[in-house]
Protein backbone atom coordinates (compact mmCIF):
# COMPACT_ATOMS: atom_id res chain seq x y z
CA UNK A 1 0.00 0.00 0.00
CA UNK A 2 1.16 3.97 -0.61
CA UNK A 3 0.97 5.77 1.89
CA UNK A 4 -2.46 6.60 3.36
CA UNK A 5 -3.71 9.72 1.53
CA UNK A 6 -6.77 12.00 2.19
CA UNK A 7 -8.47 15.98 2.73
CA UNK A 8 -7.91 18.26 5.16
CA UNK A 9 -11.00 20.42 4.66
CA UNK A 10 -10.27 24.08 6.09
CA UNK A 11 -13.85 25.32 6.64
CA UNK A 12 -12.08 28.84 7.96
CA UNK A 13 -10.94 29.10 4.35
CA UNK A 14 -14.13 28.23 2.48
CA UNK A 15 -15.77 30.95 0.86
CA UNK A 16 -18.61 28.89 -0.73
CA UNK A 17 -18.22 29.21 -4.29
CA UNK A 18 -19.10 25.60 -5.14
CA UNK A 19 -15.72 24.94 -7.31
CA UNK A 20 -15.25 21.81 -5.71
CA UNK A 21 -19.04 20.47 -6.18
CA UNK A 22 -18.86 21.41 -9.95
CA UNK A 23 -15.57 19.82 -10.32
CA UNK A 24 -16.41 16.64 -8.54
CA UNK A 25 -19.55 16.35 -10.97
CA UNK A 26 -17.43 16.54 -13.99
CA UNK A 27 -15.18 14.54 -13.53
CA UNK A 28 -16.88 11.93 -12.13
CA UNK A 29 -20.28 12.69 -14.34
CA UNK A 30 -22.92 12.78 -11.78
CA UNK A 31 -26.06 13.61 -13.09
CA UNK A 32 -27.86 16.88 -12.44
CA UNK A 33 -30.18 17.04 -9.50
CA UNK A 34 -33.80 16.33 -10.46
CA UNK A 35 -32.63 16.00 -14.36
CA UNK A 36 -31.36 20.16 -14.00
CA UNK A 37 -34.81 21.40 -12.78
CA UNK A 38 -33.60 21.45 -9.18
CA UNK A 39 -35.68 23.94 -7.50
CA UNK A 40 -34.20 26.55 -4.47
CA UNK A 41 -34.30 24.92 -0.82
CA UNK A 42 -34.76 28.32 0.93
CA UNK A 43 -31.43 27.32 3.23
CA UNK A 44 -29.45 30.67 2.46
CA UNK A 45 -27.43 29.54 -0.66
CA UNK A 46 -27.78 25.71 -0.10
CA UNK A 47 -29.44 24.59 -3.13
CA UNK A 48 -27.60 21.18 -3.14
CA UNK A 49 -28.87 20.26 0.21
CA UNK A 50 -26.91 16.91 1.19
CA UNK A 51 -24.53 14.30 0.44
CA UNK A 52 -25.76 11.41 -1.47
CA UNK A 53 -25.38 8.70 -4.95
CA UNK A 54 -25.31 12.06 -6.95
CA UNK A 55 -24.00 14.77 -4.88
CA UNK A 56 -20.15 13.82 -3.63
CA UNK A 57 -19.26 17.18 -2.18
CA UNK A 58 -21.91 19.50 -0.44
CA UNK A 59 -20.81 23.60 0.60
CA UNK A 60 -22.78 24.40 3.52
CA UNK A 61 -24.01 27.30 4.04
CA UNK A 62 -24.25 27.88 8.27
CA UNK A 63 -25.92 30.63 8.90
CA UNK A 64 -25.25 32.55 12.37
CA UNK A 65 -26.82 36.02 12.42
CA UNK A 66 -29.61 37.06 15.12
CA UNK A 67 -32.35 37.89 13.43
CA UNK A 68 -33.01 40.66 16.40
CA UNK A 69 -29.26 42.02 15.51
CA UNK A 70 -30.40 44.60 12.69
CA UNK A 71 -26.94 45.46 12.26
CA UNK A 72 -25.45 42.33 12.02
CA UNK A 73 -22.32 42.98 13.74
CA UNK A 74 -22.12 39.56 15.39
CA UNK A 75 -23.17 37.16 13.23
CA UNK A 76 -21.25 35.12 10.89
CA UNK A 77 -21.11 32.67 8.13
CA UNK A 78 -20.01 29.37 8.72
CA UNK A 79 -19.07 27.31 5.04
CA UNK A 80 -17.90 23.56 4.91
CA UNK A 81 -17.27 21.81 1.90
CA UNK A 82 -18.10 18.07 3.20
CA UNK A 83 -17.44 15.36 1.18
CA UNK A 84 -17.01 11.31 2.60
CA UNK A 85 -14.48 11.43 5.87
CA UNK A 86 -13.45 7.88 4.48
CA UNK A 87 -13.51 6.85 8.67
CA UNK A 88 -10.20 4.53 9.15
CA UNK A 89 -12.70 2.12 10.25
CA UNK A 90 -15.86 2.73 7.99
CA UNK A 91 -19.34 1.38 8.76
CA UNK A 92 -19.57 0.81 5.22
CA UNK A 93 -16.69 -1.23 3.96
CA UNK A 94 -17.93 -3.36 7.75
CA UNK A 95 -21.82 -3.96 6.67
CA UNK A 96 -21.31 -4.27 2.72
CA UNK A 97 -22.22 -7.75 1.88
CA UNK A 98 -21.29 -7.80 -1.74
CA UNK A 99 -18.05 -7.09 -0.88
CA UNK A 100 -18.74 -4.23 -3.38
CA UNK A 101 -16.53 -1.82 -0.92
CA UNK A 102 -13.16 -2.03 -0.48
CA UNK A 103 -10.63 -0.17 1.06
CA UNK A 104 -7.98 1.07 -1.53
CA UNK A 105 -4.25 0.91 -1.71
CA UNK A 106 -4.76 4.96 -0.52
CA UNK A 107 -6.52 3.92 2.72
CA UNK A 108 -9.70 5.64 0.95
CA UNK A 109 -12.97 3.95 0.71
CA UNK A 110 -14.28 2.55 -2.57
CA UNK A 111 -17.52 1.31 -3.66
CA UNK A 112 -17.66 -0.43 -6.80
CA UNK A 113 -20.79 0.45 -8.49
CA UNK A 114 -20.88 -3.15 -10.99
CA UNK A 115 -20.47 -5.27 -7.41
CA UNK A 116 -23.28 -3.32 -5.58
CA UNK A 117 -26.95 -4.36 -5.67
CA UNK A 118 -28.53 -1.89 -3.86
CA UNK A 119 -29.35 -3.30 -0.29
CA UNK A 120 -28.60 0.04 1.39
CA UNK A 121 -27.57 -1.61 3.98
CA UNK A 122 -24.53 1.08 3.96
CA UNK A 123 -26.72 3.80 3.52
CA UNK A 124 -28.27 3.23 7.34
CA UNK A 125 -25.00 2.38 8.49
CA UNK A 126 -22.91 5.22 7.57
CA UNK A 127 -22.80 7.85 11.00
CA UNK A 128 -22.25 10.78 8.68
CA UNK A 129 -25.39 10.02 6.46
CA UNK A 130 -23.08 10.50 3.77
CA UNK A 131 -24.46 7.49 0.68
CA UNK A 132 -27.30 7.46 -1.17
CA UNK A 133 -28.54 5.43 -3.94
CA UNK A 134 -27.69 7.10 -7.61
CA UNK A 135 -30.74 6.70 -9.70
CA UNK A 136 -28.49 6.50 -12.80
CA UNK A 137 -27.75 3.06 -12.11
CA UNK A 138 -29.31 2.09 -8.87
CA UNK A 139 -26.48 1.77 -6.65
CA UNK A 140 -25.36 2.97 -3.93
CA UNK A 141 -22.78 5.89 -4.29
CA UNK A 142 -20.58 8.34 -2.47
CA UNK A 143 -16.90 10.36 -3.34
CA UNK A 144 -14.60 7.65 -4.12
CA UNK A 145 -11.08 10.34 -3.60
CA UNK A 146 -10.98 10.33 -7.18
CA UNK A 147 -9.43 6.55 -6.98
CA UNK A 148 -9.29 6.94 -10.91
CA UNK A 149 -7.09 10.31 -10.31
CA UNK A 150 -5.01 8.71 -7.86
CA UNK A 151 -3.81 5.64 -9.55
CA UNK A 152 -3.24 8.12 -12.35
CA UNK A 153 -0.69 10.43 -10.07
CA UNK A 154 -3.39 13.15 -9.77
CA UNK A 155 -4.84 15.37 -7.15
CA UNK A 156 -8.47 14.25 -6.47
CA UNK A 157 -10.97 17.09 -8.59
CA UNK A 158 -12.15 18.91 -5.75
CA UNK A 159 -9.09 19.46 -4.52
CA UNK A 160 -7.59 20.78 -7.49
CA UNK A 161 -10.51 23.09 -8.23
CA UNK A 162 -10.58 24.69 -4.99
CA UNK A 163 -9.18 27.92 -5.24
CA UNK A 164 -8.66 29.05 -1.70
CA UNK A 165 -6.71 26.01 -0.66
CA UNK A 166 -9.50 25.55 1.73
CA UNK A 167 -9.77 21.81 0.41
CA UNK A 168 -6.10 19.86 0.82
CA UNK A 169 -4.80 16.75 -0.70
CA UNK A 170 -1.81 14.49 0.33
CA UNK A 171 -0.18 12.59 2.75
CA UNK A 172 -2.16 12.09 5.79
CA UNK A 173 1.33 12.47 7.60
CA UNK A 174 1.83 15.70 6.12
CA UNK A 175 -1.61 17.09 5.83
CA UNK A 176 -1.99 16.72 9.48
CA UNK A 177 1.33 18.06 10.39
CA UNK A 178 -0.36 21.22 8.24
CA UNK A 179 -3.49 21.21 10.15
CA UNK A 180 -1.69 21.56 13.19
CA UNK A 181 0.12 24.08 12.35
CA UNK A 182 -2.94 26.07 11.08
CA UNK A 183 -4.80 25.90 14.29
CA UNK A 184 -2.15 26.94 16.24
CA UNK A 185 -1.98 30.24 13.69
CA UNK A 186 -5.53 30.31 14.14
CA UNK A 187 -5.30 30.34 17.74
CA UNK A 188 -2.38 33.08 17.57
CA UNK A 189 -4.45 34.75 15.92
CA UNK A 190 -7.35 34.97 18.31
CA UNK A 191 -9.91 32.57 16.86
CA UNK A 192 -9.91 30.24 20.20
CA UNK A 193 -12.70 28.17 18.59
CA UNK A 194 -10.27 26.32 15.94
CA UNK A 195 -9.74 22.42 16.56
CA UNK A 196 -9.45 19.52 14.14
CA UNK A 197 -12.10 17.03 13.58
CA UNK A 198 -11.44 13.90 12.68
CA UNK A 199 -7.81 13.32 14.01
CA UNK A 200 -6.30 11.00 17.31
CA UNK A 201 -7.59 12.32 20.30
CA UNK A 202 -9.86 14.96 19.13
CA UNK A 203 -12.45 13.45 21.58
CA UNK A 204 -15.07 12.79 18.57
CA UNK A 205 -14.04 10.55 16.28
CA UNK A 206 -12.05 7.73 18.29
CA UNK A 207 -14.18 4.93 18.32
CA UNK A 208 -13.93 5.03 14.43
CA UNK A 209 -10.46 5.53 14.55
CA UNK A 210 -10.24 9.00 12.86
CA UNK A 211 -11.45 9.92 9.86
CA UNK A 212 -8.77 10.25 6.49
CA UNK A 213 -10.81 13.65 4.93
CA UNK A 214 -10.44 15.23 8.29
CA UNK A 215 -11.48 18.91 9.23
CA UNK A 216 -10.92 22.28 10.71
CA UNK A 217 -14.02 23.96 12.72
CA UNK A 218 -14.75 26.61 14.90
CA UNK A 219 -18.13 25.57 16.26
CA UNK A 220 -19.31 22.35 17.59
CA UNK A 221 -19.51 19.32 15.37
CA UNK A 222 -23.26 19.56 15.80
CA UNK A 223 -23.74 23.43 14.41
CA UNK A 224 -21.95 21.60 11.03
CA UNK A 225 -24.48 18.67 11.15
CA UNK A 226 -21.57 16.21 12.16
CA UNK A 227 -22.00 13.83 14.32
CA UNK A 228 -20.19 14.04 18.34
CA UNK A 229 -19.52 11.17 18.65
CA UNK A 230 -19.65 8.36 15.52
CA UNK A 231 -19.86 5.00 16.17
CA UNK A 232 -19.99 1.64 13.98
CA UNK A 233 -23.12 0.05 12.73
CA UNK A 234 -21.38 -3.76 14.93
CA UNK A 235 -21.02 -1.79 18.27
CA UNK A 236 -24.18 -3.43 19.17
CA UNK A 237 -24.10 -6.57 17.52
CA UNK A 238 -22.98 -8.98 19.95
CA UNK A 239 -25.61 -7.86 22.14
CA UNK A 240 -28.22 -7.82 19.43
CA UNK A 241 -27.51 -11.71 19.04
CA UNK A 242 -27.34 -12.05 22.42
CA UNK A 243 -30.79 -10.89 23.86
CA UNK A 244 -32.21 -12.77 20.73
CA UNK A 245 -30.59 -15.85 21.84
CA UNK A 246 -31.85 -15.25 25.55
CA UNK A 247 -35.23 -14.77 24.36
CA UNK A 248 -35.65 -17.65 22.21
CA UNK A 249 -34.07 -19.72 24.63
CA UNK A 250 -36.73 -18.82 27.05
CA UNK A 251 -39.64 -19.09 24.82
CA UNK A 252 -38.24 -22.38 23.76
CA UNK A 253 -38.13 -23.75 27.17
CA UNK A 254 -41.45 -22.39 27.91
CA UNK A 255 -43.14 -23.65 24.89
CA UNK A 256 -41.45 -27.29 25.19
CA UNK A 257 -42.96 -27.25 28.85
CA UNK A 258 -46.35 -26.20 28.07
CA UNK A 259 -46.51 -28.86 25.36
CA UNK A 260 -44.78 -31.57 27.62
CA UNK A 261 -46.97 -31.02 30.39
CA UNK A 262 -49.98 -31.22 27.73
CA UNK A 263 -49.03 -34.43 26.20
CA UNK A 264 -48.51 -36.08 30.01
CA UNK A 265 -51.61 -35.16 30.67
CA UNK A 266 -53.23 -36.47 28.13
CA UNK A 267 -51.69 -39.62 28.30
CA UNK A 268 -52.46 -39.66 32.23
CA UNK A 269 -55.86 -39.06 31.58
CA UNK A 270 -57.95 -39.22 27.88
CA UNK A 271 -59.12 -35.67 26.94
CA UNK A 272 -62.22 -35.01 29.43
CA UNK A 273 -64.44 -32.94 26.57
CA UNK A 274 -64.98 -34.08 23.37
CA UNK A 275 -63.55 -31.67 20.99
CA UNK A 276 -65.89 -29.59 18.94
CA UNK A 277 -65.74 -29.19 15.16
CA UNK A 278 -67.67 -26.63 14.23
CA UNK A 279 -66.99 -26.25 10.38
CA UNK A 280 -69.40 -27.89 7.92
CA UNK A 281 -69.40 -31.28 7.49
CA UNK A 282 -66.54 -32.28 4.99
CA UNK A 283 -68.79 -34.36 1.97
CA UNK A 284 -67.68 -37.24 -0.05
CA UNK A 285 -64.98 -36.43 -2.35
CA UNK A 286 -64.53 -32.82 -0.74
CA UNK A 287 -61.02 -31.99 0.96
CA UNK A 288 -59.48 -34.66 2.20
CA UNK A 289 -59.59 -35.12 5.93
CA UNK A 290 -56.49 -34.65 8.17
CA UNK A 291 -54.59 -37.27 9.49
CA UNK B 1 -25.39 9.87 16.20
CA UNK B 2 -27.20 12.20 13.49
CA UNK B 3 -31.15 12.54 14.62
CA UNK B 4 -32.14 14.15 11.10
CA UNK B 5 -30.83 11.37 8.53
CA UNK B 6 -31.56 12.73 4.98
CA UNK B 7 -30.62 9.66 2.99
CA UNK B 8 -33.53 7.67 3.54
CA UNK B 9 -33.02 3.40 3.58
CA UNK B 10 -36.46 2.71 2.00
CA UNK B 11 -36.37 -0.31 4.14
CA UNK B 12 -40.36 -0.07 3.43
CA UNK B 13 -42.99 -2.65 2.98
CA UNK B 14 -41.06 -5.40 0.84
CA UNK B 15 -38.57 -5.42 3.98
CA UNK B 16 -41.63 -5.60 7.23
CA UNK B 17 -43.67 -7.83 5.29
CA UNK B 18 -40.26 -10.33 4.30
CA UNK B 19 -39.51 -10.10 8.25
CA UNK B 20 -43.06 -11.24 8.82
CA UNK B 21 -43.37 -13.89 6.53
CA UNK B 22 -39.56 -15.39 7.57
CA UNK B 23 -40.64 -15.04 11.30
CA UNK B 24 -43.72 -16.83 10.19
CA UNK B 25 -42.02 -19.34 8.93
CA UNK B 26 -38.99 -19.84 10.97
CA UNK B 27 -41.55 -20.55 13.92
CA UNK B 28 -43.53 -22.90 12.70
CA UNK B 29 -40.90 -24.88 11.82
CA UNK B 30 -39.45 -24.67 15.35
CA UNK B 31 -43.24 -25.17 16.54
CA UNK B 32 -42.96 -28.39 14.87
CA UNK B 33 -39.58 -29.27 16.04
CA UNK B 34 -41.16 -28.58 19.82
CA UNK B 35 -43.74 -30.84 19.30
CA UNK B 36 -41.62 -33.85 17.97
CA UNK B 37 -39.20 -33.00 20.87
CA UNK B 38 -42.04 -33.45 23.11
CA UNK B 39 -42.34 -36.52 22.30
CA UNK B 40 -45.13 -36.83 19.52
CA UNK B 41 -43.22 -37.78 16.72
CA UNK B 42 -44.54 -36.24 13.38
CA UNK B 43 -47.43 -34.97 14.01
CA UNK B 44 -49.98 -33.83 11.45
CA UNK B 45 -49.56 -29.91 13.23
CA UNK B 46 -46.16 -30.86 12.46
CA UNK B 47 -46.21 -31.61 9.10
CA UNK B 48 -48.61 -28.75 8.40
CA UNK B 49 -45.69 -26.40 9.51
CA UNK B 50 -43.49 -28.51 7.08
CA UNK B 51 -45.24 -27.91 4.20
CA UNK B 52 -45.77 -24.11 5.16
CA UNK B 53 -42.22 -23.06 6.48
CA UNK B 54 -40.46 -23.08 2.70
CA UNK B 55 -43.50 -21.88 1.08
CA UNK B 56 -42.65 -18.62 2.89
CA UNK B 57 -39.02 -18.79 2.70
CA UNK B 58 -39.53 -19.23 -0.68
CA UNK B 59 -41.07 -15.66 -0.84
CA UNK B 60 -39.25 -14.28 1.72
CA UNK B 61 -36.51 -14.79 -0.44
CA UNK B 62 -38.26 -13.55 -3.63
CA UNK B 63 -39.56 -10.30 -0.99
CA UNK B 64 -35.67 -9.58 -0.34
CA UNK B 65 -34.96 -9.80 -3.71
CA UNK B 66 -36.96 -7.62 -5.39
CA UNK B 67 -36.14 -5.06 -2.74
CA UNK B 68 -33.03 -4.53 -4.39
CA UNK B 69 -32.40 -1.23 -6.27
CA UNK B 70 -30.31 -3.99 -8.41
CA UNK B 71 -32.56 -7.10 -8.25
CA UNK B 72 -30.35 -9.14 -11.51
CA UNK B 73 -27.30 -8.96 -8.59
CA UNK B 74 -29.02 -10.76 -5.29
CA UNK B 75 -26.25 -13.41 -6.21
CA UNK B 76 -23.69 -11.08 -5.13
CA UNK B 77 -25.15 -12.03 -1.66
CA UNK B 78 -23.51 -15.12 -1.66
CA UNK B 79 -21.18 -15.80 -4.51
CA UNK B 80 -18.30 -12.80 -5.12
CA UNK B 81 -18.98 -11.68 -8.70
CA UNK B 82 -15.82 -10.65 -9.86
CA UNK B 83 -14.11 -14.32 -8.33
CA UNK B 84 -16.55 -17.06 -7.64
CA UNK B 85 -15.87 -17.66 -4.55
CA UNK B 86 -18.21 -17.91 -1.78
CA UNK B 87 -19.20 -14.01 -0.14
CA UNK B 88 -19.33 -14.61 3.13
CA UNK B 89 -18.66 -11.73 5.78
CA UNK B 90 -19.87 -12.90 9.42
CA UNK B 91 -19.24 -9.19 10.92
CA UNK B 92 -21.51 -8.35 8.45
CA UNK B 93 -24.77 -8.60 9.71
CA UNK B 94 -26.83 -8.82 5.88
CA UNK B 95 -24.00 -10.92 4.69
CA UNK B 96 -24.58 -13.92 7.78
CA UNK B 97 -28.60 -13.15 7.12
CA UNK B 98 -28.21 -13.91 3.60
CA UNK B 99 -26.21 -17.37 4.18
CA UNK B 100 -28.75 -18.37 7.40
CA UNK B 101 -31.82 -17.77 4.69
CA UNK B 102 -30.22 -19.82 2.21
CA UNK B 103 -29.58 -22.58 5.08
CA UNK B 104 -32.72 -22.49 6.63
CA UNK B 105 -34.48 -22.78 3.23
CA UNK B 106 -32.62 -25.76 1.99
CA UNK B 107 -33.40 -27.66 5.27
CA UNK B 108 -37.02 -26.07 5.05
CA UNK B 109 -36.94 -27.36 1.52
CA UNK B 110 -36.09 -31.37 2.54
CA UNK B 111 -38.60 -30.89 5.24
CA UNK B 112 -41.32 -29.64 3.00
CA UNK B 113 -40.22 -32.74 0.77
CA UNK B 114 -40.59 -35.10 3.22
CA UNK B 115 -44.28 -34.18 4.23
CA UNK B 116 -45.03 -34.52 0.70
CA UNK B 117 -44.05 -37.44 0.76
CA UNK B 118 -44.89 -38.27 3.81
CA UNK B 119 -48.72 -37.74 2.77
CA UNK B 120 -47.89 -39.75 -0.79
CA UNK B 121 -47.84 -37.38 -3.12
CA UNK B 122 -45.03 -38.76 -4.75
CA UNK B 123 -42.03 -41.20 -3.64
CA UNK B 124 -37.96 -40.94 -4.77
CA UNK B 125 -36.14 -44.08 -4.88
CA UNK B 126 -36.37 -45.38 -1.11
CA UNK B 127 -37.77 -42.26 0.31
CA UNK B 128 -41.14 -43.05 0.58
CA UNK B 129 -44.37 -42.52 2.43
CA UNK B 130 -43.65 -44.46 6.00
CA UNK B 131 -40.00 -44.38 5.69
CA UNK B 132 -39.56 -40.66 5.70
CA UNK B 133 -36.58 -38.43 7.06
CA UNK B 134 -38.95 -37.08 9.67
CA UNK B 135 -40.00 -40.72 11.01
CA UNK B 136 -36.66 -41.75 11.44
CA UNK B 137 -34.10 -40.93 14.19
CA UNK B 138 -32.55 -38.51 11.95
CA UNK B 139 -35.71 -36.17 11.78
CA UNK B 140 -35.42 -35.02 14.78
CA UNK B 141 -31.78 -33.98 14.67
CA UNK B 142 -32.90 -32.56 11.13
CA UNK B 143 -35.33 -30.74 13.34
CA UNK B 144 -33.38 -29.50 15.56
CA UNK B 145 -30.69 -28.19 13.58
CA UNK B 146 -33.95 -26.45 11.12
CA UNK B 147 -34.89 -25.15 14.23
CA UNK B 148 -31.82 -23.31 15.31
CA UNK B 149 -31.39 -21.86 11.80
CA UNK B 150 -35.22 -20.68 12.02
CA UNK B 151 -34.46 -19.19 14.97
CA UNK B 152 -31.00 -17.29 13.62
CA UNK B 153 -33.49 -16.19 11.07
CA UNK B 154 -35.59 -14.70 13.04
CA UNK B 155 -33.06 -12.65 15.24
CA UNK B 156 -30.83 -11.66 12.52
CA UNK B 157 -33.82 -9.17 11.13
CA UNK B 158 -33.82 -7.52 14.32
CA UNK B 159 -29.96 -7.67 14.51
CA UNK B 160 -29.58 -6.17 11.24
CA UNK B 161 -32.35 -3.19 11.97
CA UNK B 162 -30.09 -2.69 15.70
CA UNK B 163 -26.53 -2.86 13.85
CA UNK B 164 -26.93 0.68 11.92
CA UNK B 165 -26.11 3.96 12.62
CA UNK B 166 -30.38 4.76 11.51
CA UNK B 167 -31.71 6.42 14.80
CA UNK B 168 -34.65 4.51 16.16
CA UNK B 169 -32.75 1.43 15.80
CA UNK B 170 -29.46 2.15 16.36
CA UNK B 171 -27.49 0.07 18.88
CA UNK B 172 -31.39 -0.97 20.05
CA UNK B 173 -30.71 -4.68 21.17
CA UNK B 174 -34.46 -4.96 22.52
CA UNK B 175 -35.20 -5.40 18.72
CA UNK B 176 -34.17 -9.14 18.35
CA UNK B 177 -35.16 -10.04 21.08
CA UNK B 178 -39.04 -9.11 20.68
CA UNK B 179 -38.76 -10.25 16.83
CA UNK B 180 -37.78 -13.53 17.73
CA UNK B 181 -40.81 -13.59 20.31
CA UNK B 182 -43.12 -12.48 17.25
CA UNK B 183 -41.62 -14.81 15.20
CA UNK B 184 -43.07 -17.84 17.13
CA UNK B 185 -45.82 -16.76 18.64
CA UNK B 186 -46.97 -16.13 14.45
CA UNK B 187 -45.48 -19.18 13.36
CA UNK B 188 -47.44 -21.38 16.27
CA UNK B 189 -50.41 -19.26 15.00
CA UNK B 190 -50.64 -20.10 11.53
CA UNK B 191 -49.53 -23.50 11.93
CA UNK B 192 -52.83 -23.43 14.25
CA UNK B 193 -54.64 -21.51 12.07
CA UNK B 194 -54.34 -23.63 9.06
CA UNK B 195 -55.25 -27.22 11.48
CA UNK B 196 -58.26 -24.86 12.52
CA UNK B 197 -59.06 -24.48 8.64
CA UNK B 198 -58.80 -27.78 7.28
CA UNK B 199 -60.10 -30.68 9.28
CA UNK B 200 -60.84 -31.98 13.42
CA UNK B 201 -58.97 -30.35 15.62
CA UNK B 202 -56.56 -33.12 17.07
CA UNK B 203 -54.98 -32.90 20.40
CA UNK B 204 -51.83 -31.84 19.22
CA UNK B 205 -53.13 -28.60 17.86
CA UNK B 206 -55.21 -27.69 20.71
CA UNK B 207 -51.48 -28.72 22.62
CA UNK B 208 -49.85 -26.39 20.53
CA UNK B 209 -53.00 -23.22 20.95
CA UNK B 210 -52.34 -23.66 24.89
CA UNK B 211 -48.67 -23.97 24.51
CA UNK B 212 -48.82 -20.47 22.27
CA UNK B 213 -50.92 -18.85 25.40
CA UNK B 214 -47.87 -18.78 27.52
CA UNK B 215 -45.53 -17.81 24.81
CA UNK B 216 -47.84 -14.56 24.01
CA UNK B 217 -47.28 -13.88 27.69
CA UNK B 218 -43.62 -13.97 26.90
CA UNK B 219 -44.02 -11.86 24.21
CA UNK B 220 -46.14 -9.66 26.01
CA UNK B 221 -42.99 -9.61 28.11
CA UNK B 222 -40.73 -9.04 25.13
CA UNK B 223 -42.90 -5.89 24.20
CA UNK B 224 -42.83 -4.71 27.52
CA UNK B 225 -38.95 -4.64 27.57
CA UNK B 226 -38.76 -2.89 24.53
CA UNK B 227 -40.76 -0.08 25.33
CA UNK B 228 -38.94 0.32 28.14
CA UNK B 229 -35.42 0.39 26.35
CA UNK B 230 -37.12 3.17 24.55
CA UNK B 231 -36.41 4.81 27.75
CA UNK B 232 -33.91 7.94 27.69
CA UNK B 233 -33.16 7.61 24.16
CA UNK B 234 -34.50 10.99 22.33
CA UNK B 235 -34.25 9.18 18.77
CA UNK B 236 -36.09 6.38 19.27
CA UNK B 237 -38.96 8.58 21.27
CA UNK B 238 -40.74 8.17 17.39
CA UNK B 239 -42.15 5.38 18.51
CA UNK B 240 -43.80 6.51 21.18
CA UNK B 241 -45.54 8.80 18.92
CA UNK B 242 -48.73 8.96 16.30
CA UNK B 243 -48.23 5.66 13.77
CA UNK B 244 -45.79 3.58 15.37
CA UNK B 245 -47.30 4.33 18.92
CA UNK B 246 -50.80 3.16 17.39
CA UNK B 247 -49.22 -0.03 15.48
CA UNK B 248 -47.40 -1.27 18.61
CA UNK B 249 -50.63 -0.66 20.95
CA UNK B 250 -52.87 -2.53 18.34
CA UNK B 251 -50.19 -5.30 17.91
CA UNK B 252 -50.39 -5.92 21.76
CA UNK B 253 -54.51 -5.87 21.60
CA UNK B 254 -54.38 -8.05 18.77
CA UNK B 255 -51.84 -10.73 19.36
CA UNK B 256 -51.63 -10.31 22.90
CA UNK B 257 -54.79 -9.06 25.32
CA UNK B 258 -57.50 -10.74 22.44
CA UNK B 259 -56.40 -13.95 22.45
CA UNK B 260 -56.37 -14.53 25.83
CA UNK B 261 -59.44 -12.42 26.82
CA UNK B 262 -60.76 -15.05 23.92
CA UNK B 263 -59.17 -17.88 25.54
CA UNK B 264 -60.73 -17.50 29.20
CA UNK B 265 -64.38 -16.77 28.08
CA UNK B 266 -64.21 -19.16 25.18
CA UNK B 267 -62.61 -22.56 25.83
CA UNK B 268 -60.68 -23.10 22.56
CA UNK B 269 -61.99 -26.07 21.76
CA UNK B 270 -64.13 -24.96 18.65
CA UNK B 271 -62.35 -24.48 15.12
CA UNK B 272 -64.05 -21.15 14.26
CA UNK B 273 -62.26 -19.45 17.74
CA UNK B 274 -59.00 -21.01 17.07
CA UNK B 275 -58.94 -19.89 13.57
CA UNK B 276 -60.23 -16.52 14.70
CA UNK B 277 -57.52 -16.12 17.74
CA UNK B 278 -54.60 -17.42 15.29
CA UNK B 279 -55.54 -14.43 12.79
CA UNK B 280 -55.33 -12.10 15.74
CA UNK B 281 -52.20 -13.18 16.55
CA UNK B 282 -51.09 -12.81 12.96
CA UNK B 283 -52.35 -9.43 12.35
CA UNK B 284 -50.53 -8.35 15.66
CA UNK B 285 -47.62 -9.88 14.86
CA UNK B 286 -47.68 -8.09 11.48
CA UNK B 287 -48.50 -4.81 12.72
CA UNK B 288 -45.61 -4.84 15.64
CA UNK B 289 -43.19 -5.63 12.52
CA UNK B 290 -44.52 -2.74 10.56
CA UNK B 291 -43.96 -0.35 13.59
CA UNK B 292 -40.42 -1.34 13.85
CA UNK B 293 -39.76 -0.84 10.97
CA UNK B 294 -41.37 1.61 9.70
CA UNK B 295 -41.64 3.95 12.87
CA UNK B 296 -38.20 5.52 12.39
CA UNK B 297 -38.36 5.81 8.94
CA UNK B 298 -42.11 7.89 9.18
CA UNK B 299 -40.30 11.30 11.02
Amino acid sequence: MTQPMGFFTDTTLCIGCKACEVACKEWNQLPAINGGANTLSGDSYDNTRKLDGENWRHVKFIEQFDPTDVRREGGRWLLMSDVCKHCVEAGCLEVCPTGAIFRSEFDTVVIQSDICNGCRYCIAACPFDVIGINPANNTAMKCTLCYDRLKGGLTPACAQACPTASIQFGPLTELKARASQRVEKLHQAGENRAYLYGVEGDGHTDQIGGLNAFFLLVDPPETYRLPTRPTLPSKGTVTGWLSGWGSALVAGVVGLLALRQRRITAIGAAESEPIVDDRPAVVAGGAPEVE
Amino acid sequence: MLTDRLNETHWTWLVYLEMFVAGVAAGAYVAATLLELSGRGRSPAARTAHLLAFPLMALAGLLLTVDLERPERFWHMIVQSDRGLPMLKPWSVMSLGSWLILAFSGVTFVSFVDALIDRGLFRLGGWRAGRTLHSSPLGLAWSVIGAGLGIAVAIYSGVLLSSSEFPGWSQLSTIPAVYVATALVTGVAAVVLIQALRGPLDPDTLSLERANLWLIGWWLVMVAFFVVSLVGRPDASIYLQSVPLLAILLAVVLAGILPLVLHLVQPMRRSGWLAVSSLLVLAGGFLLRYGIVMGPQLR
